[in-house]
């Protein structure tokens, strides 16, 4: 395994388990405002681009006690957690919020956050989820500048192309850097562990872009790499989890049973980092690019596109990372993956590629019963790897 | 040389042991209940089989562990699942095999297995002991009767009570409610053979229906259960003779196999893997085009009924054998 630099890593660490902390402790230090945008299409760049410190909200670890009378037990923890998380007070860094997306159940969590703290504005500017209509693009265009407008509302600052175009750049940057540990590992060459990867997705999240760049190349600098890939290990993809990461525990016990986690297609991951913003042209009309351009190089279950889709895509990504089978992570009742989940184990399931489906909860993990189910995957791939060694 | 394997599945009431030669025939097997997982009665099923087949552990040329407390297990060279060792284990005590119910004393779980006997889909019950020999041991604390007792008064139940079959500790609530209901015993014991078996359909469903079905663990011996389960499925379910030792057997074969595969007797095609497989299962011949419909001279008993039953000792009985008062 390589290691990433302690020293580095461990700002990064802090902030990814702690964002509300780091949030509290930047706006001490800048005196400036923390915006808070929500789960999955949220151009951070805009809010940037003002000087303010663009945080997507995270689901929170701790236990989900007020938010239990304030949405049903039927919506997914993200959306449980965010109620939660409003009506205990741990939204209170929060200047105001901004929300593009329509996932109903993240309405919900927006109409109680609304509710319960009513003195934070929240902004809502529905980005259309039809991709690929003739009017597609117009339509995301001017849903741009209307949350541009709200953006500027909540600011008190006027988001100008320069000031856009600059935030552009830093961020793609940041993805750009990010990409290069997700491509060394697709390629064997980066060993980390899965829960170090997402340490690194979740803090660019919720830190200051610049200083987060600083500390990925710092890492990156002091990164050996390994001259190739460990072969004894069962090469897996993960795909699903939308809006929140899946516990790092979960991760870990996932790779103590003989497995390296060679890409992934969830939020706090590939699909996160996928696309840049086009740098050239109207930077408005960029992220409406940008929102458009993300469906197709990761395909979502929340968008329809009728010339793409997650599980040809999910397809191609396994050839090309040469992962031998897929790990779909599934927060119970995430209605749009629970709604997605069969058409992608028919497609898998027709191409004979092993697949598993472990559903994750808020609280708790049933360790014993997740690592039986995840030891007979891993022995079944082996199994049908020693079976195609055999001569025809 | 003559070479054993060894398979040792620790469960969660009970630690089971095979040894199988380098055909893959059975040679001994023990089974040994115990009250908790103990790696004291591990040492005794794997004493008491070793003893069996008049074999010392160094005859042993390869050990692997299955089963709830596998990492639990002394001397094992390497562990499976319990769910692969099942599949294994039911491919070779009844040959082309589809679908494996194994019901344990914790947990239940279906397995669709492929053409070589091997884990194709599987599904676990969730966290809860429903549907498990746990269930089944609340059932005979509630009505105040032994399991037999259980057993005969389900298949004599005739009214059908609502009973939840979601959490054995709801369900002990359910059957003293219905008891002070006046509820007839045989009809409340129907009704929760009823219930777990309408959930471990639930479970089938989730890898898909498939024939020939075998049901493998401890629960096996369940007679109602099976004919419960059996009209819930639609059809029939091969009865083993040995329904404890699946995952145990199917240890012992893996551990055959990979010992075969170290001496270099790798075979040479998946035609030739696929016979090999048939007769792995245990020295058992191959069902060759059987479609796993029973019936008009064709049965699965290949052996003529020749097979030794298996011993099932209490551990504090063997422990008394052996010299020493377990207190
Ligand atoms: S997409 Fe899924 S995880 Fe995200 S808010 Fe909706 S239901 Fe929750």
């Amino acid at each position: 395994m390589n290691t990433l630099d302690p020293t580095t890593f461990a700002p990064l660490e802090r902030a990814a388990q702690d964002p509300v902390a780091y949030a509290t402790e930047w706006k001490e230090r800048t005196g400036g405002l923390v915006i808070g945008s929500f789960p999955m299409n949220f151009p951070s760049e805009l809010v940037h681009a003002t000087g303010a410190l663009p945080v997507i909200v995270q689901e929170s670890r701790t236990t989900i006690t007020e938010g239990r009378s304030l949405l049903p037990e039927f919506y997914c923890s993200y959306t449980r957690s965010l109620a939660d998380q409003a009506a205990t007070g741990e939204l209170e860094v929060f200047d105001a919020f901004v929300l593009v997306d329509h996932c109903v159940q993240l309405l919900g969590a927006a109409d109680v956050i609304q509710r319960v703290i009513p003195d934070k504005p929240l902004h809502f500017t529905q980005f259309i989820s039809s991709m690929d209509d003739a009017w597609s693009r117009g339509a995301v265009e001017e849903k741009v500048q209307a949350m541009r407008a709200e953006v500027e509302e909540s600011t008190g600052v006027t988001v100008t192309d320069e000031s856009l175009t600059a935030s552009i750049r830093v961020f793609n940057e940041n993805r750009r850097l990010l990409r290069e540990f997700f491509d060394l590992r697709r390629t064997g060459r980066l060993h980390i562990p899965a829960s170090a990867l997402q340490v690194l997705v979740k803090s660019s999240m919720v830190m200051d872009i610049t200083e987060h760049t600083a500390l990925l190349q710092q890492l990156l600098d002091r990164l050996d790499t390994l001259s190739s890939a460990p072969e004894h290990l069962v090469r897996l993809h993960l795909s699903g989890h939308f809006c929140a990461p899946p516990r790092p525990e979960l991760l870990n016990l996932l790779e103590e049973c003989d497995v390296v986690i060679v890409n992934d297609d969830l939020y706090h991951g590939s699909r996160y980092i996928s696309t840049d913003v086009p740098k050239d042209g109207d930077p408005f009309a960029a992220l409406a690019s940008w929102y458009l351009d993300r469906n197709v190089n990761v395909p979502c279950a929340t968008r329809v596109q009728l010339d793409v889709d997650w599980q040809s895509y999910l397809v191609d990504t396994l050839a090309d990372s040469g992962a031998e089978g897929v790990v779909t992570l599934q927060a119970k009742f995430c209605e749009p993956l629970m709604l997605y989940y069969p058409e992608l184990r028919r497609t898998l399931g027709e191409r004979d590629i092993p697949e598993l489906l472990i559903e994750t909860e808020h609280e708790g993990l049933a360790a014993e019963s997740i690592r039986t189910t995840i030891e007979t995957f891993v022995e079944r791939i082996r199994r049908q790897r020693s079976k195609q060694l055999l001569p025809a | 040389m003559q070479w054993y394997t060894m398979g040792v599945d620790l469960g969660s009431t009970t630690a089971k042991a095979v040894i199988v030669d380098a055909a893959g025939e059975i040679v001994a097997s023990r089974v040994v209940q115990m009250g908790a997982v103990s790696r004291q009665a591990v040492g005794v099923a794997i004493e008491s089989v070793l003893e069996d087949a008049c074999l010392s552990s160094e005859d042993i040329a390869r050990t692997i562990s299955t089963g709830y407390g596998r990492r639990l297990v002394p001397g094992a060279d390497k562990t499976f699942t319990e769910i692969t060792c099942h599949a294994r284990g039911a491919a070779a005590l009844s040959p082309g095999v589809r679908l494996v119910i194994d019901i344990g004393g914790q947990d239940s779980k279906a397995i669709a297995v492929d053409d070589d006997g091997l884990v194709d889909r599987f599904a676990l019950n969730d966290r809860c002991a429903s549907g498990t020999g746990r269930f089944f041991d609340v059932l005979c604390r509630a009505l105040e009767v032994d399991l037999d007792e259980v057993v005969d008064l389900a298949l004599a139940g005739t009214e059908n009570l609502e009973v939840s079959s979601m959490c054995a500790t709801f369900a002990e609530t359910e059957v003293i409610s219905l008891l002070a209901q006046g509820s007839a015993p045989a009809d409340i014991s129907a009704s929760v053979h009823r219930s777990v078996a309408a959930r471990t359909l639930g479970l089938v469903a989730q890898v898909g229906k498939a024939i020939p079905a075998v049901m493998t663990g401890g629960v096996a011996q369940n007679k109602a259960l099976v004919t419960f389960l059996s009209d819930a499925l639609g059809q029939d379910l091969v009865i083993l003779d040995t329904p404890q030792i699946a995952g145990a057997l199917g240890a012992a074969l893996i551990a055959r196999d990979e010992y075969q595969g170290q001496l270099g007797l790798t075979v040479q095609d998946i035609e030739t893997d696929r016979q090999l497989v048939a007769q792995r299962s245990g020295g058992l011949r191959d069902c060759t085009g059987c479609d796993g419909h029973l019936g008009d001279g064709h049965a699965h008993d290949h052996d003529g009924g020749s097979r030794r039953p298996v011993p099932v000792i209490l551990q504090t009985d063997a422990l008394s054998a052996a010299g020493p008062s377990p207190r």
